[in-house]
């Protein structure tokens, strides 16, 4: 039976020189959709995927590929301290990407 | 024709039509198009329009507009990729390998590539319509090819202190008077290359500024021949040999380096729809690293470009002194081409690293930029430093081409300044003179303080430098924070 969840998955950049500390952003978020009713996290190999989140460590975005945003119908690029483009604090980020899923 | 590219012919037509006010040694110049001081510049700017139009450089000169879609030389474009980026390193090497000096353009291409992220941020905060007013500037400018300078240094005054402490507020740009139609502005922006054969300036602030500074945080766009716009033109080394000499003039079509102005806005006026920032202090620093950025990515590309005709040369000039072969000058001639290198790949990688802005267009990565820079102070000299070590003393000696053709002494030059019996001397006094105006006083300084000084891309450098991350790796690998077993 399919999940009536919203399904997200995150990529990571591969972290080669990192503004901001994705491991510890990667924790936070797997924390924050664990606790959420109507999100789940999924692998990135999983056959459905609602949503992904790209988790890069600077502006550069290399894990912003278009295979990767193919894996699904929407995506949210953290590239250093900005998300989707709008500059947001490193301490903000989590929440700003909740915000975001949560927003549909 | 094409829409958006004209030919070098029409950009000295241009300068014909425009009467800026200009003064060079205490003349008022009557024609940049033709005045021999001035040529040599107008000669590079125009290969810049020509050679966008070769078939063999065309696909480095040339894009598309994402405005129209219509082809525009490379100057004007907005970059959209880290391929455009790249393009533009290479472009820049293209150019210079041809002019042997500056060419003036990417200055105001720069200014233009900042201008248009920060005028999309500042509406995005303060719901202002300064981008679409840029927009509006920016497809003329597309339309027309226009050649335009980037005036962003202020002559400072007390470098102790910020705008708005200055004794003579003058000491940097600001708005006087604010109008109904548009603002005037006062102050001066220095060392303005191309300022004199542009056809207008794209002027931005140069520092940091806090909300007591708004009056000099000011962004426009102001045709070259405005009234109250004066320009006093900079003596470069040796420039009196523009007149009269061919020889001695070394790279005899294009001169040795952008030439540079001090522009002096004595009350110009401004209308708003050339007005990009007036006021907005706290967007000063962003548009500042922008055009930083952009301007030292160049220095890989360019500088480059003038390298590999300097290398040229004294590798030529090695064979006509007949001490090509020796190992000590291979050695020397390989560190030149291992130098530039070196910068050519810092540009390139400083352009693969950029990203997009929320504007859309794309930056290169701001801490290699700086780096680029800041290497170019350095290795540029010591190519210098090579080149006049292989030359040797004669390039401080050498007699004038006055004498060389002169009727009593010509035969003795021609006798005592040959190298290797093949080659005439005439020869080795043109790769002479070549290398002495690429290496010796004004084209060098260029390389120092072009773009910002050292200490400027160090400051980048240690804000962009992210120390935290670097502290945690130590940290890390020493396990700072764990009890001994």
């Amino acid at each position: 039976m399919l999940s009536s969840k919203i399904q997200v998955s995150v990529k990571y950049c591969g972290s080669c020189n990192p503004l901001i500390d994705l491991a510890k952003l990667g924790n936070a978020l797997k924390e924050a959709l664990s606790q959420d009713n109507d999100l789940t996290l999924v692998p990135p190999e999983s056959a459905r995927i609602d949503i992904m989140l790209i988790l890069c460590g600077c502006p550069r975005a290399c894990g912003n590929k278009e295979e990767i945003r193919a894996r699904a119908a929407r995506s949210i690029v953290v590239a250093g301290e900005t998300v989707d483009l709008v500059p947001t604090p490193e301490k903000d980020i989590s929440a700003a990407i909740m915000k975001k899923l949560k927003s549909g | 024709m094409i829409m958006g590219m004209i030919r070098g012919d029409e950009y000295r037509e241009r300068l014909q039509r425009v009467k800026p006010e200009i003064y060079y040694l205490g003349e008022k110049i009557e024609s940049v198009a033709t005045h021999p001081a001035f040529l040599p510049h107008v000669n590079a700017v125009a290969l810049t329009y020509d050679m966008a139009w070769a078939p063999e450089f065309e696909e480095l000169l040339t894009t598309k507009s994402h405005l129209t879609g219509e082809k525009i030389n490379i100057f004007t474009h907005i970059h959209h990729s880290t391929a455009d980026l790249v393009q533009k390193v290479k472009a820049l090497r293209a150019l210079g390998q041809q002019t042997g000096s500056c060419f003036a353009r990417c200055v105001g291409h720069d200014a233009l590539n900042a201008i248009y992220s920060v005028t999309y941020d500042m509406d995005q905060k303060n719901g202002t319509e300064y981008h679409q007013r840029f927009l509006n500037f920016l497809k003329e400018v597309q339309a027309k090819d226009l050649f335009i300078s980037g005036a962003m240094t202020d002559p400072k005054g007390d470098r102790s202190l910020s705008p708005s402490e200055q004794a003579d507020p003058d000491q940097y740009l600001h708005v006087v008077e604010k109008r109904r139609d548009g603002i005037v502005v006062r102050g001066a922006k220095a060392h303005i290359t191309g300022a004199v054969n542009a056809l207008g300036h794209l002027v931005m602030p140069t520092t940091s500024m806090k909300e007591a500074d708004a009056d000099f945080a000011v962004c426009f766009y102001v045709p070259v021949d405005a009234p109250g716009l004066i320009h006093i033109f900079g003596r470069q080394t040796n420039d009196e040999r523009k007149c009269g000499c061919l020889i001695d003039q070394g790279n005899v079509e294009y001169g040795i380096v952008g030439g540079e102005a001090l522009v002096v806005f004595d009350d110009v006026f401004v209308p708003w729809e050339h007005v990009f920032m007036c006021g907005e202090y706290d967007f000063v620093f962003e548009l500042v690293e922008r055009f930083a950025t952009a301007h030292r990515q160049n220095y890989g590309g360019c500088k480059v470009g003038l390298s590999d005709a300097l290398i040229g040369a004294t590798y030529a000039l090695a064979e006509v002194q007949g001490t090509a072969k020796a190992s000590h000058i291979r050695d020397k001639l390989v560190e030149m081409v291992h130098l530039a290198e070196t910068l050519y790949c810092c540009s390139l990688a400083c352009s693969c690293q950029g990203y997009a802005l929320p504007a859309g267009n794309f930056m290169a990565d701001p801490l290699l930029a700086n780096v680029t820079k800041l290497n170019v102070t350095r290795h540029i000299y010591e190519i210098a430093r090579l080149a006049q070590d292989i030359a040797g003393g004669i390039l401080a000696t050498l007699p004038s081409e006055i004498d060389w053709q002169d009727s009593r002494v010509g035969k003795y030059v021609d006798k005592y300044l040959k190298g290797v019996a093949s080659v005439p001397a005439e020869t080795r006094m043109r790769l002479l003179r070549l290398i002495e105006g690429m290496t010796c006083g004004t084209a060098l300084v260029e390389s120092m303080h072009g773009a910002g000084s050292p200490q400027a891309q160090k400051i980048m450098i240690m804000r962009r430098a992210n120390w935290e991350h670097k502290k945690r790796l130590a940290q890390k690998l020493a396990k700072i924070r764990e009890r001994p077993k």
